[in-house]
């Protein structure tokens, strides 16, 4: 396989800001390390999917934490969980691997629901619409509380899951001293990344990923030459929407608890931050994308400590967005289409 | 069956207080090379814009090759074997020229998602014929050099050359050219003309807004003249040339 210049590019800087975290930190760099690529695995799985809408299609997509949320809470409330201020506990539940299935296709399901309406219009219209869709979504979640436990969240639903650990997980985690739970949930996250990534790779060299760049070049002419650009825009949605439905599912697992404070706007800005970062329309970009800002969230304290002599908690958070908005400022500058993004393919245009 | 292949009655569009087309009767027949001229926001566009089911009529009706169209999807009308241009040229322009080409040659269910998660044989062989479909076009329009460029690379002539190309790859009966000479150097105008000349021998009829008169005085068969909305000639270009109405009608916007 040829290797490209953009490609060891991004790699020398993933390494380099891996090694960041075993630079700014005295003890347990393996647990922050291993902690931050759990995040990394979900949020970068989140972003694929995005990128689907947005990188593949022209999708401006704003929304993206209500379908994450929708495949979480779908998933959950299948399996057995407790639920709500008195923690009403339901111990019958589908297994999880069909909870999980049929969460997903509800994300899906979603984006149709939601496309249907909205998807013919443009741009910032469909942005405007889909943000407000989240909220709505995030609304209903916190008030509808006999269901899905409202402000109080869902607990105790983990051992579905944790049940189907592998042995090796368990041997790694007791090794380094990490949290075999959250290894099991990175390990499956990476593991959905691998198979969606070859699922997007075929998708994308075939004619109905060709289809999708023609809709997201120009409509108009999709439609002058006899193609329906509605339905491959809503294939495309719901596409994107399932993948971050997943995602969703294992973010509620990582955490060990679904809150609806989760779901909140800036998840989605999160998403496309890393998307942005790993360059839109690359495949694996968000991987890159995501591990790198990854590092800059939980290494600020670190940085922000290079800045401030013994920085406070509102400190840290401020330079967290600072060096989030840098990082995509300095891109935007040396590197508009971010890490992994052809030139030729640029869709940011910045200037 | 009649002997016209779009017959086009009391079409009318209205922006606000302006109406911007208001036809009364078009009947274009089979393989014949029409031309619709006219001042500038005459409703030429506008027409094509109705007609080829990218803009909704308040009034009328459209009937191609004896089929109702006036309410029917955009792509549905391509799909039925008339195909348009537009004045802006619109290609693809973050996807190699071979892809536009390709895109346009590959039937809806070509491009099915299952079929292209599966890759099916058929769907693979589907696929080259395409290929070797849109290289020999490209070698006919002169962009084959230009297979595996970005689109946006093209020169503005390339440009309308593969939106051209594009539009021809699934044999359509009927072409709508939207201004197909319009910022073109002189020389290749010569070239679009004498392919257009080719299309229109070969049997595929012929719909053209272009406002280089010259060039459509000598290869249309068929005169429209469009001007603030209605059809003020409809003749052989030597009888348009002559017209009392149509003389008026580019002196008044040209004074005004």
């Amino acid at each position: 396989m040829k290797i490209s210049m953009r490609g060891s590019i991004t790699v020398l800087l993933t390494i380099f800001s891996i090694s960041l975290v075993f630079l700014l930190n005295d003890e347990g760099e393996i647990r922050i390390l291993f902690n931050l690529l759990t995040f990394a695995g979900i949020y970068g799985l989140a972003a694929i999917g995005l990128n689907v809408h947005f990188g593949l299609t022209g999708l401006l997509n704003f929304g993206h934490a209500a379908f994450m949320g929708l495949g979480a809470y779908v998933t959950i409330l299948l399996i057995p969980h407790a639920a709500g201020r008195e923690g009403e506990v339901v111990t019958t539940g589908l297994p999880f691997f069909i909870a999980v299935i049929i969460g997903v296709v509800s994300a899906a399901l979603f984006g149709l629901l939601l496309g249907l309406p909205a998807i013919r219009l443009r741009g910032d219209y469909l942005a405007i619409v889909t943000i407000a869709a989240a909220e709505i979504f995030r609304l209903l979640v916190r008030d509808l509380e006999s269901v899905t436990g409202g402000v109080y969240g869902i607990i105790n639903f983990s051992n579905s899951l944790q049940q189907y650990r592998l042995g090796f997980i368990e041997n790694f985690s007791s090794a380094y001293d990490l949290n075999p739970a959250q290894i099991w949930v990175a390990f499956l996250s990476w593991t959905s990344i691998f198979i969606v990534l070859l699922l997007l790779k075929r998708l994308t060299r075939s004619p109905w990923g060709r289809a999708l760049k023609a809709v997201r070049e120009d409509e108009d002419a999709v439609r002058a030459l006899g193609k329906n650009a509605v339905w491959l825009k809503l294939q495309s949605f719901m596409l994107g929407a399932g993948i971050a439905g997943l995602s969703g599912v294992f973010l509620a697992f990582n955490y060990g608890t679904v809150q609806v404070s989760t779901f909140v706007p800036i998840l989605t800005f999160y998403v496309w931050a890393i998307m942005i970062l790993g360059g839109v329309g690359s495949l694996t970009g968000p991987i890159f994308g995501s591990i790198m800002f990854w590092v800059i969230i939980s290494e600020t304290n670190g940085i922000a400590e290079l800045i401030f002599e013994n920085a406070d908690g509102q400190q840290i958070a401020g330079v967290r967005f600072v060096l989030v908005g840098l990082l995509i400022m300095i891109l935007m500058i040396f590197r508009p289409s971010g890490l992994m993004g052809k030139k030729e393919e640029l869709l940011l245009d910045v200037k | 069956m009649s002997n016209n292949y779009l017959e086009v009655t009391n079409l009318k569009k209205s922006f606000g207080g302006l109406q911007a087309v208001n036809v009364e009767s078009i009947k274009l027949k089979k393989n014949e090379l029409t031309s619709i001229i006219g001042p500038n926001g005459a409703g030429k566009t506008t027409f094509f814009d109705l007609i080829s089911g990218f803009q909704d009529s308040d009034d009328g009706k459209v009937i191609l090759n004896n089929r109702n169209i006036t309410k029917s999807q955009s792509y549905t009308i391509a799909r039925l074997g008339m195909v348009r241009t537009f004045q802006l040229t619109k290609v693809f322009d973050r996807m190699t020229v071979l892809e536009n080409m390709m895109f346009s040659a590959s039937k809806v269910d070509n491009d099915s998602f299952i079929k292209s998660l599966v890759k099916p044989p058929s769907q693979k062989n589907k696929e080259i014929d395409i290929k070797e479909k849109s290289f020999e076009i490209m070698k006919n329009l002169n962009i084959g050099h230009m297979a595996n460029s970005y689109a946006r690379e093209l020169s503005g002539g390339q440009k309308k050359l593969l939106e051209l190309g594009r539009s021809i790859i699934n044999d359509p009966e009927i072409l709508l050219l939207d201004e197909p000479l319009a910022g073109v150097n002189p020389k290749l105008a010569e070239e679009i003309l004498e392919i257009i000349l080719n299309l229109s021998k070969n049997g595929i009829s012929i719909l053209m807004v272009e406002h280089n008169i010259e060039a459509v005085m000598k290869i249309s068969e068929r005169v429209i003249v469009f001007a603030e909305g209605k059809v003020i000639a409809d003749d052989i270009p030597e009888n348009v040339r002559n017209d009392k109405k149509v003389i008026e009608a580019y002196l008044g916007s040209e004074n005004e």
